[in-house]
């Protein structure tokens, strides 16, 4: 067998994508390589990626994270979902949330015991048979070794890199200053060897992690693997952001999405201040009006203004190219409506481990590598177009274009399949399950013109029990638990933990 | 033409019929009223006789005892398959139905046993391996808190047998006889109803194709169209012949590659089911039949029947109110016993999608496009044993080494040559560890692997290899052997076999 060839990899760009990256590798694979991150002061890092998903979780478990140093170190609140605000209809409001909704057979999916009471007239709402919607919607949460809940986290973005630096760094992880001028690629095979910094300095690499946001100085200006845009279905292109003190009594454990006239707001709580941010399109709005809808549409004093971040939505045709492997804003951007971007990150980083080139280039390694960062991009932006296709808005030119839209045929032929069965069927490599999917639609008023027969097997009144008991337990398990805000001062606040990294 | 879907009619009975009908009958009960037309005139092909272990599931769901089961089949145990000659003519290996090892998150086990043999800490990839084990030494022994993996050896027509008194209790009818006509609605094309030679008319609203080769509904009438992969599954005939059982059961199915194909060796508790697979551009059917019979141990039992097949899978298996289930929806060698699977898999997809206010095109659309997918993964699976291979002692495996395969299979062949890399993709069925135990035992080496292990001393992997090898033999040590726990279990009572002459497969 061959020795190991690539030992060196170099992580150009910090924040959170260098950081994510430079953390797990240094955890899994630390005493097998040596890794380099170079990052520059000047450039700036997005860092508005601060909702997550709960891959999340399981993520930390591989970077060894003891979740309550990591909540208290990055202000972190807990995420039981998104509430969607105005989206199908002005005044409307549906929460995606975490949890399975009833409990599901082999036959088929629970849903449709609920279809099924809903045209005999009893069933109330889809969110009574979930335990996270209705956590959520009461504001309340807890979680515990015998407690199961599904969750994920809000953080500041900026705290939370800082906190994988000084993980990483105490690993082993060697941290570079510097802005890279130069990129010094083999002359016959094109691999990248070496990056040259404004000061001169050269730094060497066998493998490179391409995380310098959306210039791609690698992945792109360098080795030119192309960008696949998709901008005649995600219409967003722009994004203000900024951080308010938080005004509220009260700390939800959700995120919210609210839709705006030519595009949408969200406003994430953390335990310290709020995130908020409004994402929209230039074709049917300008920067000044975005920013008087943000204005008018904030609650507390304004203690940080981010910049404007302008943004194609599309994802690079190569993932991995080389010796190089795009993580993060250089390998594509979808707009954070479901809060996919740092989800994104860790799976990519994920495949990379797995799949690390120890031995050098390997073509059929790199193209099953591409081939699953092309799968998962897809089949989120199709979730993403979902939320926009289905609406009945029709206040704006942005909203009717969103409504009369075509769609990638993976998305019609799934809402087809919905609105002629009531069936869904995600693959199970899916990020975005059954339960997601269900609660997007019914949000969204995408009704079923029919659904499975197998409720039919139960009387009326077997039915209406079931249900009853179901939403019944629900509720009771929900008044038990204490408030989202007694759970953070309890858990993970400031004041309880001895140190606060800075 | 598109109705509430309340009578369904399953045209065909055998093993593929009567899945079909126990499953709808079972879970659609109330729902649904189905009609099975069955011919006893038009025999069964019944030589599908070894499974895989998803049946257990099946069988769980549609709430079959198993002893009972096994006992009314008289069926044994499978802990997998039994590879013979197929890398070299005189290799073995198992492709068992267990896990490989222990693996953790970033790379899976065999990587840890590759580093292991370039250190020097000798062992085949089946030590890590219970069901492989376990197979080897004849052993078996299952409970409610055991966690072997396993399926079973049965006898397909008394199976068949067994899920028809099953669907009776639940309300299936039978109808016997052969049919003549297929009677369609004049605009739509749907299917109306079948009429008997007897003149008996049996009209539905949906129909299954349960027929065989043949296709009645989906291809005789509806003229769906057939893919054919004879350029890749160059076998087409078979001949089965069942024999008196010589020696105990094995608990394992015997695949033995010969010059034109492959001959199989499943056990029953009573019998023995013989065949042989061959291509008839190499081998004729007299030869066949020769080979065979010189192969086999015990005194014949019927006269050996030859099988033509033409491997491949119906273009749409859903085709407006038919959906074609076994043969009729095409045919792939049993060569990893996926024939019984894929039955039962086709019918749970129609109870899930199912069309019960009126088939609509998202739905069958749906369906095939899962079929489509399902089908294809097995074809590759399948095509790996004869393509990787270091025989060239014929023309028939020259003409597999020499063949260019579906690119969905050459890159699975790639990466693993390269790199050791192995994955399973979404609603596939065979796992990591079956391609990794048939990619090895055909011999291939990978030229490199994941170095995670390598962060491990060569004190801490020996002892982690060997933890891992012991454990499975000592658990091994305390089971039985096979015969004995069949015979305790679910013994149907028949004279048990002499053990004196009983042949023995090569040592690995």
């Amino acid at each position: 067998m061959k020795p190991q060839s690539v030992k060196k990899v170099v992580i150009a760009g910090g924040g959170t994508a260098g950081w994510i990256t430079a953390a797990a590798l240094s955890q899994q694979l630390g005493p097998l390589l040596e890794i380099t991150l170079i990052e520059s002061e000047q450039i700036g890092t997005v860092g508005v990626g601060e909702a997550t998903f709960p891959t999340v979780l399981s993520f930390h478990r591989l970077l060894g994270l003891d979740e309550r140093e990591f909540l208290r170190v990055t202000r972190g609140s807990i995420k039981l979902g998104i509430s969607f605000e105005n989206w199908a209809r002005r005044g409307d409001r549906y929460i995606h949330s975490f949890g399975v909704i009833g409990r599901s057979t082999w036959l088929g999916d629970f849903h449709h015991f609920w279809l099924a009471a809903k045209q005999s007239g009893f069933a109330g709402e889809l969110g009574d048979c979930c335990f996270e919607l209705q956590a959520a919607q009461a504001h309340k949460f807890f979680t515990s070794e015998k407690s199961k809940i599904n969750y994920a986290y809000h953080f500041d973005a900026a705290l939370y890199a800082r906190y994988l630096r000084a993980r990483s760094e105490a690993k082993g992880v060697k941290h570079v200053e510097g802005k890279i001028v130069r990129v010094i690629q083999h002359p016959d095979t094109g691999f990248i060897q070496s990056l040259v910094l404004e000061s001169g300095q050269r730094i060497d690499g066998d493998f490179f992690i391409d995380c310098t946001g959306f210039r791609a100085v690698l992945i792109e200006q360098t080795l030119k693997a192309g960008y696949e845009e998709w901008s005649r279905w995600l219409r967003n292109d722009r994004a203000i952001a900024l951080q308010t003190d938080y005004p509220l009594d009260d700390i939800p454990p959700y995120t919210r999405a609210i839709a705006h006239q030519s595009g949408w707001q969200w406003k994430i709580p953390l335990q310290h201040r709020q995130g908020t941010g409004h994402v929209y399109s230039t074709a049917y709005t300008t920067d000044e009006e975005a920013r008087r809808v943000l204005m008018d549409n904030l609650e507390g004093d304004i203690r940080v203004e981010l910049q404007l971040l302008k943004f194609r939505p599309g994802r690079r045709r190569s993932a991995w190219v080389k010796n190089c492997v795009a993580v993060g804003l250089s390998s594509g951007f979808i707009e954070p409506l479901e809060s996919t971007s740092i989800h994104l990150i860790q799976s990519g980083v994920a495949r990379l481990l797995r799949m690390f080139p120890f031995c050098g280039y390997s073509e059929a390694l790199v193209r099953e590598y591409n081939k699953e960062s092309q799968i998962e991009y897809e089949r989120i932006r199709d979730f993403i177009i979902l939320h926009y296709k289905a609406t009945e808005r029709d206040d704006t030119p942005y909203w009717r274009d969103c409504r009369d839209m075509d769609v990638p045929d993976t998305l019609a032929s799934r809402l087809d399949l919905f609105r002629e069965t009531g069936l869904i069927f995600p693959d199970p490599k899916d990020l975005f399950r059954v339960e997601s999917w269900l609660q997007v639609l019914t949000g969204q008023r995408v009704q079923p013109t029919a659904y499975h027969h197998m409720p039919h097997m139960l009387s009326s009144e077997e039915l209406r029990t079931m249900l009853e008991t179901l939403s019944t337990n629900i509720r009771a398990a929900v008044a038990k638990m204490p408030t989202h805000k007694e759970f953070l001062h309890q858990y993970c606040s400031v004041e309880q933990g001895d140190t606060v990294a800075q | 033409m598109n109705r509430d879907v309340r009578r369904v009619v399953i045209a065909g009975g055998g093993t593929a019929g009567w899945v079909a009908a126990a499953a709808l009958a079972h879970q659609l009960h109330g729902l649904i009223d189905i009609v099975l037309v069955e011919s006893d005139e038009i025999g069964t092909v019944g030589v599908g006789e070894s499974t895989i272990p998803p049946i257990r599931a099946f069988h769980r769901i549609i709430q079959i005892d198993e002893q009972h089961f096994m006992r009314s089949s008289s069926a044994t145990f499978k802990l997998g398959i039994s590879f013979e000659g197929w890398r070299n003519g005189s290799d073995r290996y198992i492709h068992a139905f267990g896990i490989l090892g222990k693996s953790p998150w970033a790379c899976q086990f065999h990587h840890f046993w590759l580093d292991g043999l370039r250190r020097g800490i000798r062992s085949k990839i089946g030590d890590y391996c219970l069901e492989f084990k376990a197979a080897l030494e004849n052993k078996f022994a299952t409970s409610p808190q055991s966690k072997i993996n396993y399926a079973y050896h049965l006898e397909a027509a008394v199976y068949a047998k067994f899920l028809r008194k099953f669907s009776e209790r639940f309300g299936v009818k039978r109808v016997e006889g052969k049919i003549k006509n297929v009677e369609q609605h004049a605009e739509s094309g749907f299917i109306e109803a079948l009429v008997l030679e007897s003149g008996e008319r049996i009209d539905g609203d949906f129909f299954i194709d349960c027929t065989g080769f043949r296709g009645l509904l989906i291809e005789q009438t509806l003229r769906t169209g057939y893919e054919d992969w004879a350029h890749w599954l160059i076998c087409d005939r078979a001949v089965a012949l069942q024999t008196e059982l010589v020696g105990p059961a094995v608990p394992y199915t015997r695949s033995i590659a010969h010059e034109a194909g492959w001959r199989w060796r499943i056990p029953l508790q009573h019998r023995m089911g013989n065949g042989l697979v061959y291509c008839s551009r190499y081998m004729s059917d007299d030869q066949a039949i020769d080979k065979l019979l010189g192969a086999v141990e015990g005194a014949a039992i019927k006269e050996p029947r030859v099988i033509r097949f033409k491997p491949g899978h119906r273009r749409r298996v859903w085709n407006k109110n038919v959906v074609a289930l076994g043969l009729a929806s095409g045919f792939i060698e049993p060569l990893e016993s996926t024939s019984i699977h894929l039955v039962i898999t086709g019918v749970s997809r129609l109870i899930r999608l199912f069309p019960f206010g009126g088939v609509t095109q998202p739905l069958i659309d749906h369906y095939n496009k899962e079929a489509r997918n399902e089908i294809e993964k097995i074809r590759d699976f399948i095509i790996l044993h004869y393509h990787v291979t270091e025989r060239d002692d014929s023309e028939f495996w020259r003409e597999y080494r020499n063949m260019k395969v579906p690119d969905t299979l050459a890159c699975r062949i790639d990466a693993f040559r390269e790199r050791a890399h192995v994955w399973r993709d979404s609603n596939e069925l065979f796992g990591e560890d079956s391609w990794i135990q048939v990619m090895v035992g055909q011999g291939i080496e990978p030229k490199r692997y994941h170095h995670l292990p390598r962060v491990m001393s060569d004190h801490d992997l020996r002892r982690l290899l060997a933890d891992i090898k012991h454990a499975i033999a000592r658990e091994v040590e305390q089971m039985p052997k096979h015969h004995e726990f069949v015979n305790r279990y679910c013994g149907t009572g028949h004279a048990s076999a002499d053990v004196s002459r009983q042949s023995v497969p090569p040592a690995i």
